[in-house]
């Protein structure tokens, strides 16, 4: 079998038998796991953030445990979800003008402004973000380009811990995203197929017409 | 050890230049399924001995579950002041937020219970999409039949018809909040939204946003919720044991607050049990695709009050979980490679099955590969190949666009999918059945309201894809408006307690059913859990 490695997890030493997760790694030696876990691996849930430094390097880099491999020497610390006081409260449905969305995400989150450019949160995202561009665009007010950089965030809220403007990025992306979204997206089948229900022209019929079957068969051929 | 051809010659039998034709079957799907799916043969079930459902089947570890005795008795709740509010969601995932945002439009106060952190559910790893029947040549009648056809109509047709009535609604709710979806080619105005097959479905049906739909809904609703000031979300609070009054009814529940290790008591007008799914109870051996909480303690709780269960011996294996490597298993490949194009092909390089057949024949039909030998072994694991390469080498640019997850998948895998196909094996995907439920998710049991995939009835006997993400919609949102007229009721005042607990427990007696195990389970076993050792110790954890 493969060697066993030695690694740190919250202080505490491991010995294990890779291959597996840091999150996987972290309940070796019975430690109860009810925090900082939750989707265990496809790594869209942001629960299992966490502080690693490889054995031989100084710096100190923000992951995800799930998809992170553990290593002989590795340091791990995993941070506490913290739910603080929320300074950026909006209700999207109060947003109902969509040539004021700019003016709406900066009455929220005036400290996009403020931007440092220091890059900490580049360096906190897990998933390689370009969030310091992200806040630009967003506070620029190129809304469709600060939606598109945000596309992929899984809101572990890494950025918003390490921005020292409190400008939380991530959430200031999900606003962009959000209001955008709201006030612009109006697909023209879903808008047609709303009229008919409301028009009594969907009727739906239990007694389970099975006559599709054909249909899908030739569908499925061609 | 059931043989299986190596993983080397199975790759030197992939056919890398013509799509290969697809193996003639000799058996039906009927029989295919009774063969070689895990919900068949006589190891599939055992009858419940106790409860509202005495005598009907039931997974046989789902059954040491809801047949559970309770965490907790009378003398654990002395001297504990509880909080009230009008509706306690228990479950933070797509269905509790959804029911809880509805509830706050109907003007009730909202507590959320969650066991880990609001949004930390199967709704936010969900990748594929979302049903809807949107389309012109699609109808809320096709959407109807299709998923009665596809549940092999064990599904309650009222459910159904809610299900399908609802969806475009949903949609348009969803965007409401801010959730974006994929358009099809087109300028902006007039555009219309991309739609993809699912398997077992008649129309293209299923509305995403890339391959991470669920991660796109998911963030959004939290932040609706998280921002409500209406709302109270007690995170890492798992619920223990529901509340009764004198009458039986469900007034409330007990929840465990994990940082303070102390229980809590929440009062309130209505309770709504939006806990998921069962998939981290590993049934059978498999692995699982669920998040770290599915271990299905809606089930015990809402059984243990007297809410009738339904189709609890009838489960998803998804067809395309990682089966290489060994630590990733279980992980899913969202049936969107599927819809899209790509193969399954066994170690002898044969299609064996249609890719787009329902999920339960798919996963026969590759559980069949691999029993009879033609599977492709590596490592100790077992499994068919998705052909990626096949698919991507003429349309290479979707791993940019619409399989984002899956490129990050297999890049953890440690392959190129360009070039190596995933090695693949059924994985424990959803619960099928569940608490059953009217078309406002209430149970039979008064004050208990029920959503998403711990509740039965809408699936049947298979989900179909897009179908669960639209489910937790339609019924969370019902449920929370439903819940909400029940506010203000005279539960806010009556005595409380845990009635149903001792009457639970004369029961167990009278049926012999003694020295089971506990419910609800919280946590897999690999979690390191014990509610009372976790209680008596301190610091962190």
């Amino acid at each position: 079998m493969s060697d066993r490695i030695r690694l740190s997890i919250d202080g505490r030493e491991l010995t294990v038998e890779p291959p597996l997760s840091l999150l996987q790694a972290a309940t070796a030696d019975g430690t109860p796991l009810t925090s900082n876990v939750g989707c265990m691996g496809q790594g869209v849930c942001g629960a299992c953030r966490c502080l690693v430094r490889r054995e031989g390097e100084r710096e100190v880099s923000t992951v995800l445990a799930c998809e992170t491999s553990a290593e002989n020497g590795m340091q791990v610390s995993f941070i506490d979800y913290f739910t603080p006081h929320r300074p950026h409260v909006y209700d999207i449905a109060g947003i109902t003008d969509s040539w004021r969305i700019a003016d709406a995400v900066r009455d929220v989150f005036p400290e996009a402004d403020h931007c440092r450019h220091c890059g900490g949160c580049d360096r906190a995202c897990p998933k390689g973000l370009e969030v310091q561009r992200g806040v630009a665009l967003a506070a620029a007010g190129n809304l469709a380009g600060a939606a598109d950089i945000f596309d992929q965030c899984v809101m572990c809220n890494l950025c918003t811990l390490a921005c020292p403007e409190h400008i939380w990025p991530n959430h200031l992306g999900l606003m962009v995203r959000r209001a955008v979204t709201a006030l612009g997206l109006r697909p023209s089948d879903l808008i047609a197929r709303l009229a008919e229900i409301e028009r009594g022209q969907q009727p739906i019929d239990f007694s389970g017409r099975d006559d599709h079957d054909a249909a899908a068969g030739a569908a499925r051929k061609g | 050890m059931i043989s299986a051809i190596a993983f080397e010659q199975a790759m030197a039998s992939l056919v890398r230049d013509a799509d290969p034709v697809l193996r003639p079957d000799p058996l039906s799907r009927e029989e295919l399924l009774e063969a070689y799916h895990p919900d068949a043969g006589p190891e599939a079930r055992v009858s419940l001995r106790v409860g509202p459902n005495r005598g009907d089947p039931c997974h046989p570890a789902l059954a040491r579950v809801v047949e559970g005795d309770a965490l907790i008795g009378d003398v654990d709740l002395a001297a504990i002041a509880p909080m009230s509010t009008d509706v306690l969601v228990v479950g933070g995932g797509g269905a509790g937020a959804a029911a809880a945002l509805s509830a706050r439009a109907a003007g009730a106060e909202v507590v959320v219970a969650a066991k880990l952190r609001i949004g930390d559910s199967n709704t936010v790893m969900a990748e594929g999409g979302i049903q809807a029947a949107v389309g012109e040549d699609d109808s809320l009648q096709r959407h109807f039949d299709d998923t009665m056809r596809g549940g092999h109509h064990a599904a309650d047709p009222a459910l159904v018809a809610r299900l399908a009535g609802d969806g475009p609604d949903v949609v348009r709710w969803l965007i409401g909040l801010g959730v974006d979806f994929d358009l099809a080619e087109g300028a902006a105005p007039g555009a219309r939204l991309m739609r993809k097959r699912a398997g077992g479905t008649t129309a293209a049906r299923i509305l995403s946003h890339r391959d991470f739909t669920g991660l796109e809904i998911m963030r959004v609703l939290r932040e609706a919720v998280e921002l409500d000031r209406g709302v109270t979300v007690l995170n890492r609070s798992p619920a223990i044991e529901l509340l009764s009054d004198e009458y039986g009814r469900c007034a409330g529940a007990v929840l465990y607050d994990l940082e303070h290790r102390v229980f809590k008591l929440v009062r309130a007008g209505a309770v709504i049990l939006a806990t998921g799914g069962a998939g981290r109870l590993h049934l059978t051996g498999f692995a699982t695709s669920n998040h770290y909480g599915a271990t299905a303690d809606g089930l015990a709780l809402a059984y243990r009050i007297g809410a009738r269960l339904r189709e609890v011996d009838s489960f998803q294996y998804h067809p395309t979980g990682v089966a290489h490597p060994p630590h990733l298993a279980g992980g899913l490949i969202s049936e969107a490679v599927r819809s899209v194009g790509a193969r399954l092909i066994n170690g002898l390089g044969e299609r064996f099955i249609d890719e787009l057949a329902p999920r339960d024949v798919v996963t026969a039909a590759i559980l069949r590969e691999c029993a009879q030998g033609r599977g492709v072994g590596r490592d100790g694991s077992v499994g068919v190949f998705l052909d990626t390469p096949g698919l991507l080498k003429e349309r290479p640019q979707l791993l940019d666009k619409q399989l984002v997850s899956l490129k990050h998948l297999a890049h953890r895998c440690g392959v190129d999918p360009c070039v190596d196909p995933l090695l693949v094996y059924p994985t424990l995907h959803y619960q099928n059945g569940g608490v059953a439920i009217d078309g406002n998710g209430a149970t039979s049991v008064e004050g208990l309201y029920c959503a998403g995939e711990v509740a039965g009835g809408v699936h049947g006997r298979n989900r179909l894809m897009g179908n669960a993400l639209l489910d937790i919609f339609v019924f969370g949102r019902r449920a929370g408006a439903a819940a909400a007229g029940q506010a203000g009721t005279p539960l806010a005042h009556g005595r409380i307690g845990l009635g149903h607990v001792q009457r639970w427990r004369r029961e167990l007696t009278r049926a012999g059913v003694t020295g089971g195990s506990l419910s609800p389970v919280l946590y897999p076993a690999y979690g390191n859990f014990e509610l009372r050792s976790h209680m008596a110790a301190g610091g962190k954890g």
